[in-house]
């Protein structure tokens, strides 16, 4: 098993490079390197993306295991096997007296693969997920099967590649790998995307099924009733009005104070400027549930229980540490002979501010301006504990009001979530560019 | 002129917190009209004095005059000052027009300009600066060369009674170094305004300065016409911070109108005849004669040469010293040199820091 055939292809080119003269040793020696360098691409993309999916089979063994389905467990643990070593086979392929034994164990693994896939399919009851976790082991191992007896990839196992083969297989590699690198990057996102959007499919799918209770496949039924309902009704448009009301209030009184703050610690010297900085950050090492007992005494004594104000006071504390320091962190980027120059122009300090840093600072403003928006549209346990009549739920409150102990209306709930996020998809829409620009910071300079 | 434009610092001196004295009183005048360049190696304290007379920094000690008035207390846009950055410190979100009208447009209440009179203002610093077409575009989309025009345009409509300068060619490539410099030269003369430059590039001072007062370790160590800093340094460290090579400077004793290093002898020439005691001896490389197998001479040893295609750069060795020589002629084998003490200067030991 050892490859006679690759052991003897290499030292024949030589003796013959020997005997010729020169120039043909020049040709020779770089068919040589040609013939040591060349990887079929079908064999480098193996090696990249079969370890990958063997992991992909791996965490789908953890999948069938937490669905405790035994048949699935079985299927996927025999995915990880014969992917795993098809990897390993592939590896060990670098070397050239190992390369027939490698393809030799390569060809019977990968036809097991398929065929154990295959044959798990022919069962009844399949679900959208059984599928595509047995298109997990079936793909790779019938692409593996595939190019195991292409004819480029057979010679290059066997050892039969002269130095013009090898050269032209170079230049073909270098035209293609791009390509299936590309096919197989895109793969992996689309899986992160899937992920992100399935629940999104599924809620949505929800929303528009009749009736209130969750499961069913996915568009089987279709029906407006849970739009109609939350949007005739009153409650839905009062917590969007409170909603609106502390989002609004608390990014308006969050930035007020943050952008002097922020400015302030970045621009100037006083004394006590560290140990405000570092206090201000104090505020976020404590998880919120610590100072929900000590909030509620506190807006209980000032009466802003039931109120907008209340929830706008403390959104607005809890969002300005991040705020001060994100401003803070782009004020420092704008370059200070900016400042000076408009200071030797007759501005006052005031003026530098307003008219040449606030303007710059837009983006980072923006950024700040939705992060604290957001944070107060989200939140949840502040708004329950503050809020005790319906009059003055957010919508978060709103919509956990939804599903109480019995009697929950999952289709109303689904639809009001897919409501809620519009307006957060539209500003993230509206301010990308803005966000994208704030968060990689310091496009200041000329 | 009128005296009254005059800029002097008065014993002024600038000391941080943290103890490091930046300028040590320092006096200074400068005329009015006049293109001074504060030039010194970085560190010495030049943009420091500069920054002081911007009101960009507090003035520890003495007093410093615009006008005859003090301005130790103004605020930087109350001087009458304008100024171009070294990184010229455009404002990005504004279009070039923008950029020079704006100081017009910041004047106090009670002086504020017509709007018509800024656009005359913008419109002859645009003319004069070669602007036109750029008027509307912001700085990003200039090039080195455009944003550098836009930045004295800015410091000029605001007819300041000084312009400030802090290093502002050091951003360009050499070539557009080359020729702003003369520009600036030729724009001084044009407008005549008070100039006060700050460099660490000799040439430039050389090119550029009416006066120059070069500064090291916070202190000035001459102040006068580039000429006259070139040829009499005041003492040994203007002497080698001048010229490309800089002086040769030989440490040695002089006495009976002669002055001894090592085996070194030089007969010294009238006027430096006076000297007695341990001093340097300096002398340009340009000064320095190559004359093959001339008995007059003393022997040196070619260490290397540094073609530099018009002239080259000899580095000699002259009994057991290491001395510079440009001479136009190539290909000299164990020359003789012959030193053109004519033109030498002496530093007695004591001037050295």
């Amino acid at each position: 098993m050892n490859g006679p055939s690759a052991m003897e292809q290499v030292p024949v080119g030589r003796s013959a490079a020997a005997l010729s003269g020169d120039r043909e040793v020049a040709a020779s020696d770089y068919d040589d390197i040609a013939i040591r360098w060349y990887r079929p691409v079908a064999v480098a993309f193996l090696r990249r993306w079969l370890p990958w999916a063997t992991f992909m089979n791996v965490v789908l063994l953890g999948g069938e295991w937490l669905r405790a389905d035994s048949g699935g467990i079985v299927y996927a643990a025999l995915g990880v096997a014969l992917l795993g070593v098809l990897s390993v086979l592939l590896l060990g392929s670098e070397a050239p007296r190992s390369r027939v034994a490698c393809w030799l164990g390569s060809v019977p693994l990968a036809v097991a693969g398929v065929g154990i896939g295959i044959a798990s399919l022919v069962q009844s009851a399949l679900s959208l997920y059984d599928v595509f976790s047995r298109a997990w082991l079936i793909a790779p191992a019938a692409l593996t099967l595939w190019w195991l007896f292409a004819v480029e990839v057979r010679t290059w196992f066997l050892g039969r590649v002269d130095g013009p083969a090898a050269a032209a297989g170079l230049a073909r590699h270098r035209r293609i790998a791009p390509r299936l690198e590309s096919f197989g990057t895109h793969l992996l996102l689309w899986h992160a995307a899937a992920l992100v959007v399935i629940p999104v499919v599924w809620i949505l799918d929800v929303a528009v099924s009749p009736g209130n209770a969750l499961g069913g496949a996915i568009g089987d039924a279709f029906t407006g009733e849970h739009f109609e309902r939350l949007l005739t009704g009153k409650s839905f448009w009062l917590w969007t009005r409170n909603s609106l009301t502390v989002a609004t209030g608390t990014t308006v009184l969050g930035l007020a104070f943050a952008i002097p703050a922020g400015y302030a610690f970045s621009r100037f010297k006083f004394s006590g400027r560290t140990q405000a900085m570092f206090a201000v950050l104090l505020v976020q090492m404590f998880p919120g549930v610590i100072i929900l007992v000590p909030y509620f005494m506190v807006m209980k004594t000032l009466g802003l229980l039931n109120t907008s104000i209340g929830l706008i006071l403390a959104y607005s504390v809890t969002a300005l540490p991040l705020c001060i320091w994100m401003l803070k962190g782009f004020f420092d980027t704008v370059p200070r002979e900016l400042e000076e120059a408009a200071l030797l122009d007759g501005c006052t300090q005031v003026q530098v501010f307003r008219r040449i840093v606030l303007p710059l600072s837009l983006p980072a403003v923006a950024v700040t301006a939705l992060f604290s928006f957001l944070a107060a549209w989200n939140e949840f346990l502040l708004a329950l504990v503050f809020n005790t009549s319906n009059e003055q739920y957010t919508l978060p409150v709103g919509l956990a009001s939804m599903i109480p102990a019995n009697g929950q209306r999952w289709g109303d709930f689904a639809a009001a979530s897919m409501l809620v996020s519009i307006p957060v998809v539209v500003l993230f829409v509206l301010f990308q560019k803005p966000l994208v620009q704030g968060l990689s910071f310091g496009g200041v300079k000329g | 002129m009128e005296a009254s434009r005059d800029v002097v610092f008065d014993g002024v001196t600038k000391r941080y917190d943290d103890g490091t004295v930046a300028v040590d009183t320092l006096d200074l005048t400068v005329d009015a009209g006049e293109f001074l360049v504060l030039l010194g190696p970085s560190g010495c304290g030049k943009s420091t004095t500069l920054r002081m007379l911007a009101g960009l920094e507090e003035v520890t000690a003495g007093e410093i005059r615009i006008g005859g008035a003090r301005v130790n207390d103004l605020p930087p846009g109350a001087r009458g000052l304008g100024m171009v950055f070294q990184s010229y410190a455009l404002y990005p979100h504004m279009t070039v027009a923008d950029n020079l009208s704006f100081g017009l447009r910041m004047v106090r209440r009670g002086e504020r300009l017509e709007a018509a009179e800024i656009d005359e203002r913008v419109r002859e610093a645009v003319d004069m600066l070669g602007l036109g077409p750029e008027l509307a575009k912001k700085p990003r989309d200039l090039s080195g060369g455009q944003r550098q025009r836009v930045a004295i345009g800015r410091a000029l409509v605001r007819r300041p009674k000084v312009l400030l300068m802090d290093e502002p060619l050091s951003n360009l490539d050499a070539k557009l170094r080359g020729q702003m410099r003369i520009e600036l030269r030729r724009l001084h003369e044009r407008h005549g305004t008070t100039t006060i430059y700050v460099t660490h590039d000799q040439v430039e001072a050389m090119t550029l300065a009416d006066r120059i007062a070069v500064l090291d370790g916070g202190r000035l160590q001459q102040h006068a016409s580039p000429l006259t800093a070139y040829h009499e340094p005041a003492n040994a460290f203007v002497a080698s911070f001048l010229g490309t090579p800089p002086m040769n400077l030989i440490d040695g004793v002089a006495g009976d109108g002669r002055f001894v290093a090592g085996e070194l002898g030089i007969t010294l020439p009238t006027h430096l005849a006076g000297a007695s005691g341990p001093c340097t001896f300096g002398i340009r490389p340009e000064e320095v004669e190559i004359v093959q197998g001339d008995a007059d001479g003393v022997a040196a040893e070619i260490l290397g040469v540094e073609r530099l295609g018009g002239e080259s750069v000899y580095h000699l060795e002259v009994a057991g010293h290491s001395i510079k020589a440009l001479w136009r002629r190539e290909d000299l084998a164990a020359p003789n040199i012959d030193l053109a003490v004519g033109s030498a200067v002496i530093f007695p030991k004591s001037s050295e820091s």
